[in-house]
């Protein structure tokens, strides 16, 4: 891509390690000024700042986190992919000084490239606390960088940093013998490299070099290349001279690395001394505590408790601020605008619409603010670290925990909750399971439904439900995760960033980043559903009625009142209300989508009320109620009039619970992945899993039923409820016992102890 | 025939003091000796300084076993068995 500077806007590239305080630098240059947006081909968020200097404009782009350039992610592989386009303008690489010799290990591949970042000597007050120092000169001396010691949590030393950048001339410091630069065996073979495909080191570009270097380490190096292949011989025998063991090919890699670590050591001893401990001790008595092998849990426990009623008990109260809100908005709507479809759209489409976004935001911004500070402060790694175990037993990271258990709570702040997760794939697998956690809002769904199916024992068949639903969930990351384990292969490392005191300017950064995103981007998916599913239960607006019930009702009307005539008048407008809700295009699309749902024992009426289902499930019932009045006033006595059983009613509810989350969830899920194709498949997913679900448990039911003691089909049942129950409880035993071990084939090839392995 | 003893006991001394990462007791110190370089997930390892004759040490398992944090090169970093065991270290002849 071509770099635009002028002599006002320079583009600057932010560079550095997760957690090395990247983020915190951004926001301290450029303060709320963000524009987000996707990296070109990838669905990666892109954050793009300005900040306007004497000199001109800076802009600025955060790019991913990364420990290297090498990329473990899709993520990562954006620092490379900018690379040359980022040596065009300025790099800035944040070091981490309180974790000096892995943060230096980026600004060493830059540096071998040629690259000569400005570099931003971050979290220096607690290195310097520590009793560490460094000889700033010499530092850039012997690195032909630019350093400047920032504290960016409190924007210390960052205005120096922006004048430095802003400068009309912007020269790196000149280095004759740079201690970082890569030593003359690997350069040789690396500018050997580069001449096979007809480049010189000199004239390439960094990616160039880097692919280059990366072909000379791979492990897989492209075969046809033969001339590659002996230049990898050549270096690994020169290296090998003076040797107790010979270096082989494929321990390149490892030889690289372990020559960078060396020549940081050397430039560390050079000119800095590091604090013997960079560990406090009060941090590590902190950590004892918190992760302790029997407090860890609980404490845990207590936190997530808190969060979790903070989020959605506290939250009800602004919550009923918003709702009544909006209804004061729907009023004065009904009562000032003229009645008509410009009324009813005013009112039943935009306003509750608007509603419906906005009471999310209490839950959302409540969450946030602790999630803000858990993982400011430290802990959220620690949560992560004790949870990990239970977690991937259905194949999440231990960071998935908060969102998943927020998910009972509601779905829509849980799926922005997973933003904690790093890995874009783990992102997406705790996305994809988070709408099968039964949200708050499914309770009195499941109470209304199970209460009218089931009058006597409500609370057993809820149960069941619940049960069957937690089946579907570990099932389905179970499968995600074993599908897709060759695809993903970047490493579980979990670093522990030391505890720190949140500031409130991140936690506010954070907030307000949240909730602009939410109403911005999922709040204007959610309203335009919330349309769309108006639109269709009100249109077309004259249905074609079989009788004139206009008539007939005035005539009655006209009447004198009687007990006779009121209902004669309610039965006729129950009539022509349902006739005019069959007209409407929901109830076309309902009875046309039948023959698909008929096979699970759905009359057209069930099939209707899924689809307002999609908009909130509570619509189901209401719908429900309203198609079979004719039948009976009691929803469970009418839809027993027409045929429908306990089993098709425990069938239907079953459905409902997993067939689609609502709306809003997907309205998330749709920004939050940034991927029309995920959201749709795991839209596909979920029809398919409930559709199968459902039509097992009728297969199940009816041969119960049918059975009258079949022997057969009796074990058949005891044997599917027994392997339900040993798959439920082996994820469990896993999970806190048992010593999973994934990572050989059998015991022969394990490398742990004989005894724990369970191959 | 003193070649041959030598070379036993010298292998008994390495079967003493050689573990995977996974199974370094919690609290011990080891030094990383190598790693293995075939596996995809190797380089990432690398690249964050768990390179040979580095000391590393098992800080702490998790509740249920798993994970577990190890400090290297000044920082804490916690690794499912899954990583630790593509890992091999050496405990210091002399001790902790």
């Amino acid at each position: 891509m071509a770099n635009k500077i002028t002599t006002n806007s320079r583009n600057v590239y932010l560079v550095g390690n997760p957690n090395s305080g990247k983020t915190s630098l951004f926001n301290a240059i450029t303060g709320e000024r963000h524009r987000v947006g996707n990296w070109p081909g990838v669905t990666v968020q892109k954050i793009e700042g300005i900040t306007d200097t004497a000199n001109g404009r800076l802009i600025i782009n955060d790019l991913p986190g990364t420990y290297s350039l090498t990329p473990a992610t899709p993520e990562e592989e954006i620092v490379l992919k900018t690379l040359d386009e980022a040596a065009t303008g300025i790099i800035i690489n944040v070091v981490d000084i309180a974790n000096f010799e892995r943060n230096l290990f980026l600004t060493t591949q830059l540096v071998e490239l040629g690259v000569n970042p400005v570099v931003s000597l971050n979290c220096f007050d607690s290195f310097t606390r520590a009793g560490g120092s460094i000889d700033l000169q010499k530092f850039s001396s012997f690195t032909g960088t630019t350093p400047f010691p920032t504290v960016a949590r409190r924007g210390e030393g960052v205005s120096s940093m922006i004048e430095h950048l802003s400068r009309s001339e912007y020269l790196a410091p000149e280095c004759c013998n740079n201690m970082l630069a890569l030593p003359d065996l690997w350069k040789k073979a690396a500018e050997d490299a580069l001449a096979c495909q007809g480049l010189k080191w000199a004239s390439a570009t960094p990616v160039q070099r880097y692919n280059a270097l990366r072909e000379l380490i791979s492990l897989k190096p492209l075969e046809s290349d033969i001339k590659v292949q002996e230049i990898r011989r050549q270096l690994a025998t020169q290296l090998s001279q003076g040797r107790e063991k010979p270096v082989k090919v494929i321990d390149l890699a490892c030889e690289l690395a372990s020559d960078r670590y060396r020549r940081i050591e050397k430039l560390i001893a050079a000119c800095a001394t590091i604090p013997g401990k960079s560990i406090p001790p009060w941090q590590e008595k902190l950590d004892a505590v918190l992760t302790h092998r029997f407090l860890g849990l609980p404490i845990f426990a207590l936190m997530m408790a808190w969060v979790f009623w903070t989020t959605f008990s506290l939250g009800e109260i602004p919550m009923g601020w918003m709702e009544s809100l909006v209804e004061l908005a729907g009023n004065f709507v009904r009562a000032n605008v003229q009645e008509g479809l410009l009324q009813e759209l005013l009112a039943d489409g935009i306003i509750s619409g608007v509603g419906g976004v906005l009471v999310f935001i209490p839950n959302i911004l409540i969450l946030f603010f602790w999630i803000a500070i858990l993982e400011d402060s430290g802990y959220m790694s620690r949560a992560a670290f004790i949870m990990d175990r239970m977690m991937n037993s259905i194949g999440l990271h231990g960071r998935a925990f908060i969102p998943m258990i927020m998910g009972l709570g509601c779905n829509v702040p849980a799926v922005l909750a997973t933003r904690i997760i790093d890995n874009r794939f783990q992102r997406l697998l705790t996305m994809l399971l988070i709408p099968l956690v039964t949200c708050a809002a499914r309770l009195p769904v499941l109470v209304l439904l199970c209460g009218t199916f089931f009058p006597e024992n409500p609370s057993m068949w809820m149960f069941s439900l619940f049960f069957v639903n937690l089946l579907v969930l570990i099932f389905l990351g179970h499968m995600t995760s074993f599908l897709f384990k060759t695809v993903e292969n970047s490493p579980f490392l979990l670093e522990m960033p030391p505890y720190r005191l949140p500031t409130a300017a991140s936690v506010w950064h954070m907030l307000y980043e949240k909730a602009m995103h939410f109403v911005e981007k999922a709040g204007t998916v959610i309203l335009a559903g919330a349309i769309v599913i108006w639109v269709l239960s009100v249109f077309p607006r004259e249905v074609p009625l079989s009788f004139n019930y206009e008539a007939e009702l005035a005539a009655l009307k006209s009447q004198a009142v009687t007990a006779e005539t009121t209902e004669q008048i309610a039965a006729l407008t129950h009539k022509r209300d349902i006739e005019q809700m069959e007209g409407r295009y929901m109830a076309r699309i309902g009875k046309l989508m039948h023959p698909v749902m008929a096979p699970l024992g759905f009359s057209w009426r069930e099939t209707v009320s899924l689809i307002p289902g999609f908009l909130a499930k509570e619509s189901v019932v209401s719908t429900l109620t309203v198609l079979y009045l004719p039948y009976d006033e009691d929803l469970g006595k009418g839809m027993s009039k027409t045929g429908m059983n306990k089993l098709s009613a425990f069938v239907f509810m079953l459905f409902t619970l997993l067939y689609i989350p609502c709306i809003a969830t997907l309205g998330v899920v749709w920004r939050e992945s940034g991927s029309t194709k995920f959201t749709a498949l795991s839209l596909l997913v979920y029809f398919v899993i409930a559709y199968l679900v459902s039509f097992a448990a009728l297969k199940i039911g009816e041969a119960l039923q049918a059975s009258n003691g079949t022997a057969a089909e009796a074990v058949t049942i005891v044997l599917v409820g027994i392997f339900a129950g040993w798959y439920l409880l082996r994820t469990l035993l896993n999970t806190f016992i048992g010593r999973q071990c994934n990572s050989c084939a059998g015991c022969s090839g394990c490398p742990s102890k004989s005894s724990d392995c369970q191959g | 025939m003193l070649d041959i003893s030598n070379f036993i006991s010298k292998a008994a001394k390495m079967v003493r003091t050689t573990y995977s990462l996974a199974d370094l007791p919690e609290g011990s110190t080891g030094t990383i000796r190598d790693i293995d370089a075939l596996s995809p997930t190797a380089q990432r390892l690398l690249d964050m300084g768990f390179v040979p004759g580095t000391p590393i040490k098992a800080i702490k398992r998790a509740p249920m076993g798993d994970p577990t944090t190890y400090e290297i090169r000044g920082y804490q970093v916690g690794l499912r068995r899954t990583e630790s065991a593509l890992i091999d270290v050496e405990i210091k002849p002399d001790g902790k």
